[in-house]
């Protein structure tokens, strides 16, 4: 494993899915709420577009990130949270998103000598960036620009 | 207008051409076979009305009381519903809402909005989009 050079510290969330973790920036996150009865399901869209939610005026997909990797689904969903992130770069100032995640996700506070994972060590999945490990437990970094293309297909 | 298809309600927003029709003057496919739940009368020609359910897939919904035609070109099309209710322009407030992913029909997305409510979101049909599926839909 490398050990990248120090730096400024990074507030960070650990969000936990079923299987993995993800880590991302505390200021990509919008709120984390729990999951609602009320979700719409959208028909036939993308199986891991789980439906969407009312959230402040906007209507929010939420995403399963499981599905989306090709992991299977949680099969119960209603005891995590939702969490809501603003919108990806150059997208419109409504297109809030979601995802499930298994627990409430916990602050992380990162000083950047938290060991990068190498490929080897990576599990095969897609939309994934890099991997950190932090306090030796393996926190995978979603691939944005790849969910853009996956979300926003041209 | 608001569509009651089963246990879900979609909006549609408003079209320069619709017609709302009873049941009782449409003629009802008492076959069990294709895809139409029943017709309208029209001079010589019949047009078709298409029963979804919630996820709008091809269905018989069996207590659908109207029907909404969409005047468009190349032909007619209609839809059953169990209700249709019109509502009131300043009632409803669209929030834009785009589907994440590839849209399912050439013309795009079926929604392009979402009237919301509390936590609640109904989606808003593109009429074109819907058009589109429901003039694909055909006979059998």
């Amino acid at each position: 494993m490398k050990k990248p050079a120090p730096g400024p510290r990074l507030h960070s969330l650990e969000l936990p899915l079923d299987g993995v973790t993800l880590l991302v920036p505390s200021a990509a996150v919008a709120e984390v709420i729990n999951p609602q009865a009320t979700m719409a399901p959208v028909p036939f869209s993308q199986p891991w577009l789980k439906g969407v939610i009312g959230w402040r005026t906007l209507a929010v997909p939420v995403i399963s990130f499981e599905t989306l990797v090709g992991a299977p689904t949680p099969v119960n969903t209603a005891t995590g949270k939702i969490v809501i992130f603003y919108p990806l770069s150059g997208r419109s100032d409504w297109e809030f998103y979601a995802m499930f995640a298994t627990a409430e996700p916990r602050p992380q506070l990162l000083t950047r000598s938290e060991p990068v994972v190498t490929e080897a060590e990576m599990p095969d999945l897609p939309y994934i960036a890099a991997g950190l490990k932090v306090d030796g437990r393996l926190m995978l970094i979603p691939d944005v620009e790849a969910l853009k293309k996956v979300f926003y297909p041209a | 207008m608001r569509l009651q298809l089963g246990d879900t309600g979609y909006l549609l927003p408003s079209m320069p051409g619709f017609t709302i029709e009873q049941r009782e003057n449409l003629i009802t496919n008492k076959s069990p076979e294709g895809n139409v739940a029943a017709w309208r009368a029209v001079q010589n020609r019949r047009l078709p009305a298409y029963g979804l359910d919630a996820a709008l897939r091809v269905t018989r919904p069996p207590r659908w009381r109207r029907a909404v035609f969409l005047d468009v070109s190349p032909q007619t099309v209609g839809l059953v519903v169990d209700e249709v209710q019109l509502l009131p322009r300043a009632e409803t407030v669209i929030s834009p809402f785009t589907p994440l992913g590839l849209p399912p029909t050439r013309l795009g997305h079926l929604f392009s909005g979402a009237w919301i409510t509390g936590q609640r979101a109904i989606l808003v049909f593109e009429p074109k989009a819907l058009i589109a599926y429901l003039q694909s839909l055909g006979e059998e």
